[in-house]
């Protein structure tokens, strides 16, 4: 990695809980880093709650509300990668025993007092029989003992979670389908409830500027991690070549997944992406290069259409190079995205226009008269 | 209703390719990647790991519209290698520090296990440091030891 490439990653475990590990990663860089945190909060499949049919709902909450609260109550999601398909990849119609997990709840309050309705009502039920799919597989002897069940339903120290509360003559009767799905889909997917990420306590690089009214010092206390690196002397001169190299992480997880395995799994999903880019390479990159030859001003994309939308990627090839050439070609403009670290072009803000590249530049003028032609 | 499908964001549509090059015509050794149902996650750390490599002139990369699952990754070359290739060797020095990260991470998790039980400080809790066996826990222990 830059400046330190040869140096091997390091990773010192502070403490693990059940349901938390601290960890410091040195020796990698910060868009690393990132991206494992990126990983570990939006890729990691689990089961949630995904579709509710509701039979009975007296209580005071309306239908949508109890549905989407439902969806947030965590579930056992354990080595989900082999013990539940998506639904997008099983033979089945909808839903089947492979792909998905049914809970019932079903409370009515007979007695004076407010009744909790709590995730610890939530009863895993088989699938029956007739929406059964007859193909074989193996996902459910992979499957714990608890797999799809809310967390903390088989634990007493832990409190569950309040989904409503009914009175006297109040009655829910609701059938819950659970599928697997990742965060970037909802975030009730998401194993994390946090993610913790923090580099140069100090602020030695100046990644961030502190406000302050009198003194700095005395009105940003340091963090914990403060305490890992050596503080820096008053008179020291910044040092701009200076890269951020040690990371403080707290990953704490919802309870569908353990920290190990979520650490495990985001390293290992990073793992699978940059493979598949890989294999998308060797076979996307051997035909481009027969097909280019021929007929190169055709790009076999359609170029970023956000300055142009609509453009036939083949009327856009023929006229590449041949419009005038203009500064403000797609690489310019800037969409309203935010970059995962920064800025929209994280190396070279110049380089769009000003060095004319081919096709690029030439699309200054997307409404020129015979543009289409 | 008219909403696309939710995994359509990140899951290859039938037939799509994962990756489009596009080889640029007026920059020597240069070329524009598009790496489609992809985000920062991956274009941030490609593109801080082509920089570190010396063969590497230029590397850019954007995530043209939030709405649009897709990055482009502009690369040039000194001309020793193809632009391609360089990606391809970047992402293949990723997995490697992907994995020996992984064997560390393996280490220190089996080291805490094992300062846990031993302390009793955990075991008289109740607690146990993995989080990931046994009790509402689930199991995912095991499942890891298999990889």
């Amino acid at each position: 990695m830059q400046g330190h490439d040869d140096g091997e990653p390091t990773v010192r475990i502070r403490e693990v809980k059940k349901d938390r590990v601290n960890f410091v990663l040195g020796n990698v860089d910060l868009a690393f880093a990132n991206s494992l945190r990126r990983v570990m909060m939006a890729d990691i499949p689990t089961v949630a709650i995904d579709m509710v049919e509701i039979e009975t709902n007296t209580s005071v909450l309306p239908d949508e509300f109890i549905a989407h609260r439902l969806g947030m109550v965590p579930l056992v999601s354990a080595n989900c990668d082999e013990a539940i398909r998506y639904t997008r990849d099983c033979v089945c119609l909808a839903g089947c025993s492979f792909c998905s997990m049914i809970l019932e709840l079903k409370v009515s309050c007979h007695d004076d007092n407010t009744m909790d309705v709590t995730s610890d009502h939530l009863e895993v039920v088989p699938f029956p029989p007739d929406e059964e799919s007859a193909d074989p597989g193996e996902e459910l002897s992979k499957r714990g003992e608890w797999f799809g069940h809310p967390v903390g339903k088989h634990d007493r120290n832990v409190p569950p979670v309040l989904i409503t509360k009914i009175r006297k003559g109040q009655e829910l009767k609701i059938r819950c389908i659970a599928k697997k799905g990742i965060a970037k889909e909802h975030a009730k997917f998401s194993p994390c409830s946090a993610v913790s990420f923090e580099y140069d306590p100090h602020n030695k690089l100046r990644h961030t500027t502190y406000w302050y009214e009198t003194d700095i010092k005395g009105e940003w206390p340091l963090s914990e991690n403060a305490k890992e690196e050596e503080a820096p002397r008053d008179d020291e001169p910044f040092n701009f070549n200076a890269k951020p190299n040690k990371f403080y992480f707290e990953v704490e997880t919802d309870g569908s997944l353990g920290p190990q395995e979520v650490v495990m799994k985001g390293l290992a999903e990073l793992q699978t992406k940059l493979a598949n880019l890989i294999l998308g390479l060797k076979i996307g990159g051997a035909d481009q290069i027969d097909i280019m030859p021929d007929d190169v001003p055709v790009p076999h994309v359609p170029p970023p259409d956000n300055a142009w939308s609509g453009g036939d990627p083949n009327t856009w090839g023929m006229h590449a190079g041949s419009a005038s050439g203009g500064s403000s070609s797609g690489w310019s403009q800037t969409s309203p995205t935010r970059g995962g670290a920064g800025s929209q072009w994280s190396n070279d803000a110049s380089w769009g226009g000003a060095t004319g590249t081919a096709g690029w530049a030439s699309a200054s003028s997307p409404q020129t008269n015979g543009w289409k032609q | 209703m008219n909403a696309p499908a939710r995994h359509e964001s990140y899951v290859l549509d039938d037939g799509e390719k994962a990756v489009e090059v596009i080889e640029d015509t007026k920059i020597p050794n240069a070329a524009t990647i598009k790496i489609v149902k992809q985000d920062h996650t991956l274009g941030n750390m490609l593109r801080a790991q082509l920089l570190a490599m010396p063969q590497v002139l230029f590397a850019g990369y954007k995530v043209p519209h939030p709405l649009h699952p897709y990055f482009i990754i502009k690369i040039q070359t000194d001309g020793t290698v193809t632009p391609q290739k360089i990606l391809e060797q970047a992402c293949t020095k990723l997995i490697g520090t992907m994995s020996s990260l992984e064997t560390k991470f393996k280490r220190e998790f089996s080291y805490k296990d094992v300062e846990g039980t031993a302390g009793g400080v955990t075991a008289a809790t109740g607690e146990d440091p993995y989080g990931t066996t046994g009790g509402a826990w689930g199991r995912g222990g095991d499942y890891l030891d298999i990889i």
